[in-house]
């Protein structure tokens, strides 16, 4: 799977991981895939939801070493 | 046979309902509204800002600034003790799921927690209260003041919203850079995390134990302070979230999740002044004016607005900012030492003279049923809290005024 974009969050609180991901996502193009890596619990919650009412296709969400999590997103 | 054994017993699947996933906001909104009524019945409602800044007296008395003469201890303020207890309540929450970690992020973000920090601190000390005194508890005390310090919040979260976005646009680095993070557990690891909650947890109650008979009200505020500590993790429940995400992402849950709590709060609190509950040997008047404040409305305006401002750059109201410090966001630890550091110096030295150069009809307590009647006033906080539903999940469903 290809990786056209990585955002690192990590160390952020709400709500920059998903301004930032909000704002990222708007410089892909449809069917482009963005990582994002971040360590607030928040975004676990609040990322479904995000894709859910934007469209976009949440990939795959893992938690790596270190307490971070990281989510692959598609632009729809 | 070892099939079945490999079956989660009864217990760990409590357990999993409580820990293994977030709660949704308004379950959290719900619960924590019922606390607030108990607290209510057994003192006064729920307050975060007053605790904070009996902290940072208590910090000022320490070092011998400001002349500080007659602080209430820490461990003597029932609002001190359950601010303290909502740390330790969510500690033990994001123990207990393992999402604790020391996450320290860039530079920049934590210059953001000071500053709005101390901004919440004078917010809270001009408009007398919070985002849960003069929001969360004072509308459903049918105070006057309290709508008037909920329209200041909100233009200030609009505003500072639009700044961060600016931010984000002009200067990305101010939100980048190197982060760390400590103590962090994934997966199976992590029951060192699920021990040390159990002797917190323990603690707690002995704590609370330690009081008993001697001050039952602080053993109440410090199970309750606890307890909404750890609901407030579990769910998220974060006020600015609540008027802050409807105009960034659209998502109305936090808003949704914040009126939930309210609408138990208002019918609850509406039950405890009409029936005098709780008045003992006070009058009843005293009763029905608990938490309608002396701000109506420019005082309660201009402290909604700074609040506004301040809690949207920190990133955690009163309480979000609480939680967050018990969870291990070294920027709320930031935003609260803002918070506690100015509190007593903005109550020193920036109340008096903006008391000063506002009329005393600007400053005054306006009780709702005074005006409309008890009814008249609990139709016009349903009413308000509805327009704002609808309001909410048509902007979820259109993105009308959302910024992304």
């Amino acid at each position: 799977m290809q990786i056209n974009e990585t955002l690192d969050c990590k160390g952020l609180s709400c709500p920059m991981p998903m301004m930032k991901l909000a704002k990222a996502m708007k410089g892909l193009n449809s069917g482009e895939i963005l990582e994002m890596l971040g360590t607030d619990p928040g975004t676990k919650s609040d990322l479904p939801k995000w894709c859910d009412k934007t469209g976009n296709i949440l990939v795959q969400e893992e938690d790596l070493d270190g307490g971070v999590h990281r989510v692959l997103i598609q632009k729809k | 046979m070892s099939e079945s054994n490999k079956e989660p017993s009864a217990l760990s699947q409590l357990f999993n309902t409580f820990f293994a996933k977030h709660w949704p906001v308004w379950v959290g909104g719900i619960v924590l509204g019922t606390l607030n009524i108990l607290l209510f019945a057994i003192k006064s409602p729920w307050g975060a800002s007053g605790g904070i800044n009996n902290w940072g007296e208590n910090f000022y008395s320490l070092i011998n600034v400001f002349d500080l003469q007659h602080v209430t201890a820490v461990s003597l303020s029932s609002y001190g003790m359950l601010c303290l207890l909502i740390i330790i309540g969510s500690f033990i929450g994001a123990l207990f799921s393992k999402e604790f970690a020391l996450r320290i992020p860039p530079i920049g973000e934590l210059i953001k927690g000071f500053i709005g920090g101390g901004l919440m601190a004078i917010g809270a000390t001009v408009g007398i209260g919070c985002t849960i005194g003069a929001f969360f508890s004072g509308v459903p005390a049918l105070s006057g003041g309290a709508l008037i310090f909920t329209v200041g919040l909100m233009i200030g979260v609009i505003i500072s919203l639009k700044y961060l976005i600016w931010e984000m646009d002009k200067f990305p680095k101010w939100s980048s850079g190197k982060s760390y993070t400590f103590f962090a557990v994934s997966g199976k690891k992590g029951t060192g995390q699920i021990i040390l909650a159990w002797l917190v947890t323990i603690g707690v109650i002995v704590l609370a134990y330690s009081y008993s008979g001697k001050n039952n009200v602080l053993t109440w505020f410090i199970i309750i302070g606890g307890l909404m500590g750890l609901i407030s993790q579990r769910s998220r429940f974060c006020i600015v979230k609540a008027f802050r995400d409807p105009f960034m992402t659209g998502e109305a849950s936090g808003a949704v999740g914040v009126m939930a709590g309210l609408l138990v709060g208002l019918v609850g609190f509406t039950a405890i002044k009409i029936f005098g509950i709780g008045a003992g040997e006070t009058a009843a008047r005293a009763r029905e004016m608990t938490w309608v404040f002396p701000h109506f409305w420019l005082k309660a305006g201009v402290g909604g607005l700074i609040f506004g401002i301040g809690m949207t750059i920190a990133g955690g109201c009163a309480v979000g900012t609480l939680w967050r410090v018990g969870e291990g966001q070294v920027k709320l630890w930031l935003a609260a030492i803002g918070f506690i550091l100015i509190s007593p110096i903005s109550k020193l030295f920036i109340v008096p003279s903006f008391d000063k150069i506002i009329p005393q009809s600007a400053k005054f307590k306006n009780f709702l049923p005074d005006y409309i009647g008890y009814e008249g006033a609990f139709l016009l906080v349903l009413a308000i809290i509805i327009i704002w539903y609808v309001f909410v999940k048509w902007n979820e469903r259109t993105g009308k005024f959302s910024a992304f």
